[in-house]
């Protein structure tokens, strides 16, 4: 037997106080600045307030004349989603395939597609639809534009991921063999990533139909502008028959993409032709529904660009330069950073709390209704039900954020633990174990990577989302936006636009430096 | 005595029979090591002993415990005392593996300890004591996902160490380790098990480690057991039955010379040694 010394410290201990007390340091000052106060939820004014409203969603609003509004608005929704991605995917498969390093023999990124990619996706949809109604009008076509740079610039760079992360041996041998780099990432990348391609495609699609709920707010058109003029009536009935009805549409593009996948999954049949009878329906109903789409908005792209739209957009472009940089109006948008940046953190902070409670195997079953519904509700209309339970201010747009990213936390985590190998937790489970203890040491660590890297791409999101919040009053730089742009404050609204680019790029990159460090 | 399965069988849910009248007895303290071929129901027997699954038919007592009653908090205190050797080690890649060693007491210790325990480990002394007896005291702090193979399974056996159970099940518990590695980590389990009177059952593939240290060997075939005979009166002609539908040569630990003939390996001297 050797020497026995004393047992050595945990080597690690240091690092994870350290990083506890700096976590602590940063996040306090953080739930300072969202006015973090659980209490109000439950003040009697808010509670009065709130109960009111919400007892006046009994019953949904089923009049014939409003159904006919209703479904009316509900087909638009959906025309501008699909409209918005179909651009989307026009824009996002060439930019992609520039980006990607996948099928490169040396793998250099491409670094003037990925900025321009930062640009589309660091605006905010509601921005760029903000911005085209200024150009085009009022009416769909501005949110069509709006979800097809903002989503395309999305879709691209995931794109470009889900290349990179699938194995690149058979794409390497295929180009080592001559073939060019499009028939190796077709060959060789495109069947082992086309079920995760896929799956995002229509889940961008779900976020597409919830965007295009959120554009009618500034005057987009679709089921927004019904919820919008709802909710400034207070008239519960109806926005109870408008959640309603998202919940459908949600609901129906989760089957959507199940269909997909499984569809995806299924082995082919024995014969030459790779098209069985789903892939050739869906090859006919997908551009049937875009050009449908287009049709039903009666958008004409010609128009658009004629000199004398060219001339108004140039000058209404013209009038954000240059960006307000006196001191005075930088400090205000400082202020509206910080703010905008504590409504993310506490918010998904909170949802990530809440999403794993709520993923928790043994409590699974009831809560995935629970789930559905918390996440089909678009933020924006979270934040209109928020702000009257606990007052206009930023604590109402953290809970908004919360709301709906613990619907889709939940649901990403309990796939994640579902998809976590379960042999650690099931021995320790026969060694005695009790089952909390067996899903701290054994599950919990095998899910951990997903569970982090799910909660800080839900951040990438919520900043961007946080940014917006402020248009129905909920603090940070979306409040300064809409005032600014509301008396035509161009230059002002522009250092406003610039501040929320920089934001999401900073955020960006602490994400990726944090899921690195975290790994 | 430490377990009892009487006229046990396994039938799964598919129609599948695993095994099929086991009768096996054993004392408190004995070492049984269980050879076969592959599929022969080995890994199915070890999972039965271990209440991972409930026999089908016949009666299974373990550690005095009718295993038949399933009764959850009965099944609570007696879990506790088994531990298990499982031939992929359960354990998760980003678990440092001290944690990895002191999960092996979270039956026992009371919940705050265990939770306490994963921001800082409670138990350094033990953990790493425990794993100074595999040759592993340098991996106390690591992650589990920068082992190799064989440090990995050494991990999941100083788990079952450390948890110091009555009954310890193995299946293939050194699979990853080259000969003489195996060897001394079989060698170091028997030790263990021998120096606290705790039963081993292990599965092993390597029919020349089993018959050097391991003093009862059953050889199991087809879901039911062939022979139950101490080392030394296994012949050759029965290991080749045994085997004899994977060909003409026995599985052995390696081409040692020690090990070539089973009369050496037989030999009580060779055996002394090891055990």
């Amino acid at each position: 037997m050797l020497l026995n010394p004393a047992p050595p410290r945990d080597p690690a201990a240091r690092g994870r106080l350290s990083g506890a007390l700096l976590a602590l340091v940063i996040l306090w000052p953080l739930f300072r600045a969202a006015e973090f106060k659980p209490g109000a939820l439950f003040d009697s004014s808010n509670l009065k307030v709130i109960g009111h409203f919400l007892a006046g969603f009994l019953p949904p609003e089923r009049g014939a004349e409003f159904l006919a509004y209703l479904g009316k608005a509900t087909l638009e929704t959906l025309a501008i989603a699909t409209a918005g991605l179909a651009l989307a995917c026009v824009i996002a498969v060439p930019l992609g395939y520039l980006a990607t390093a996948a099928g490169r023999e040396q793998p250099t990124l491409n670094p003037l597609t990925r900025s321009l990619l930062t640009v589309l996706r660091g605006i905010p949809e509601l921005v760029w639809a903000l911005l085209f109604v200024r150009i085009f009008g009022l009416g769909p076509a501005a949110g069509v534009l709006a979800l097809g740079l903002t989503y395309g610039g999305m879709l691209a760079k995931v794109y470009a991921e889900i290349l990179e992360s699938v194995d690149p041996a058979p794409a390497h041998a295929l180009r080592r063999s001559g073939a060019g780099r499009l028939l190796a990432i077709l060959y060789g990348l495109l069947p082992q990533a086309s079920k995760e391609l896929a799956s995002y495609t229509v889940y961008r699609w779900e976020c597409a139909i919830r965007a295009s709920v959120v554009m009618g707010f500034v005057g987009a058109g679709g089921l927004g502008q019904l919820m919008d003029q709802a909710m400034k009536m207070l008239n519960g009935g109806e926005a109870a028959s408008i959640l309603l009805t998202f919940m459908l549409l949600v609901f129906a593009a989760d089957g959507v993409s199940g269909w997909l996948r499984r569809a995806l999954d299924t082995p082919p049949a024995a014969r030459a032709s790779p098209f069985g009878w789903r892939s050739i329906s869906f090859l006919l109903v997908l551009p049937s529904a875009v050009i449908a789409s287009f049709h039903w908005l009666e958008i004409d792209f010609g128009e658009l660009f004629t000199a004398g739209a060219a001339h108004s957009i140039g000058e209404f472009v013209a009038g954000f330069f240059p960006p307000d940089l006196s001191s005075d109006w930088l400090a205000r948008v400082g202020l509206g950073i910080w703010e905008t940046l504590a409504i993310s953190v506490v918010g998904t902070l909170l949802a990530a709390v809440a999403g794993l409670l709520l993923a928790l195997p043994k409590w699974r079953a009831p809560f995935s209704f629970l789930l559905n519904t918390l996440r089909s509700v678009p933020e924006l209309v979270w934040a209109t039900i928020t702000a009257l339970a606990v007052g206009l201010g930023p604590f109402a747009g953290a809970l908004a954020l919360a709301l709906h990213t613990t619907g889709v936390l939940g649901r990403l985590y309990a796939e994640a633990l579902d998809n976590a190998p379960a042999a650690p937790g099931h021995a320790l489970r026969l060694a005695g174990a009790p089952a909390g203890l067996s899903f701290l040491y054994g599950t919990l660590p095998g899910a951990a990577p997903q569970l982090i890297a799910y909660t800080l791409y839900r951040w990438e999101m919520n900043i961007r989302m946080a940014a917006i919040l402020g248009f129905v009053g909920a603090g940070g730089l979306g409040q300064l936006l809409y005032f600014e742009l509301s008396l035509f404050h161009h230059a002002q609204a522009s250092t406003v636009i610039i501040a929320m680019l920089i934001l999401s790029i900073a955020v960006d990159q602490t994400s990726a430096w944090l899921r690195q460090r975290l790994r | 005595m430490s377990f009892a399965l009487d006229g046990v069988g396994l039938t799964h849910a598919n129609g599948f029979t695993a095994l099929s009248d086991i009768t096996l007895r054993a004392n408190k303290g004995e070492r049984i090591a269980l050879i076969g071929p592959s599929g022969a129901g080995k890994t199915s027997l070890l999972s039965v002993l271990g209440t991972a699954l409930a026999p089908t038919a016949g009666v299974a007592e373990i550690l005095d415990f009718g295993q038949n009653l399933r009764l959850t908090a009965g099944l609570k205190a007696l879990r506790p005392r088994i531990g298990t050797i499982h031939q992929a080690p359960p354990i998760p890649g980003r678990q440092r593996v001290v944690t990895a060693v002191l999960a092996g007491k979270l039956g026992q210790w009371p919940a705050w300890k265990s939770l306490a325990s994963l921001l800082y480990p409670l138990d350094v002394a033990g953990a790493r004591a425990t794993l100074e007896r595999l040759d592993l005291a340098d991996k106390l702090f690591a992650r589990c996902d920068q082992l190799s193979g064989g440090q990995l399974q050494r991990v999941g056996i100083a788990r079952v160490l450390y948890q110091q159970a009555e009954l310890i099940l193995a299946d293939e518990p050194v699979s990853a380790l080259d000969p003489a590695l195996a060897l001394a980590t079989a060698r170091q389990l028997a030790a263990d098990a021998e120096a606290r009177g705790a039963t081993l059952v292990a599965s092993l593939h390597a029919v020349d480690l089993a018959l050097n240290c391991f003093p009862r060997i059953v050889g199991i075939k087809a879901g039911r057991i062939a022979f139950d005979l101490p080392a030394g009166e296994v012949s050759e002609a029965l290991l080749h039955d045994l085997y004899a539908s994977e060909g003409q040569t026995l599985p052995t630990l390696a081409n040692e010379p020690r090990f070539t003939t089973l009369a050496a390996a037989n030999d009580p001297a060779t055996r002394a040694a090891c055990c």
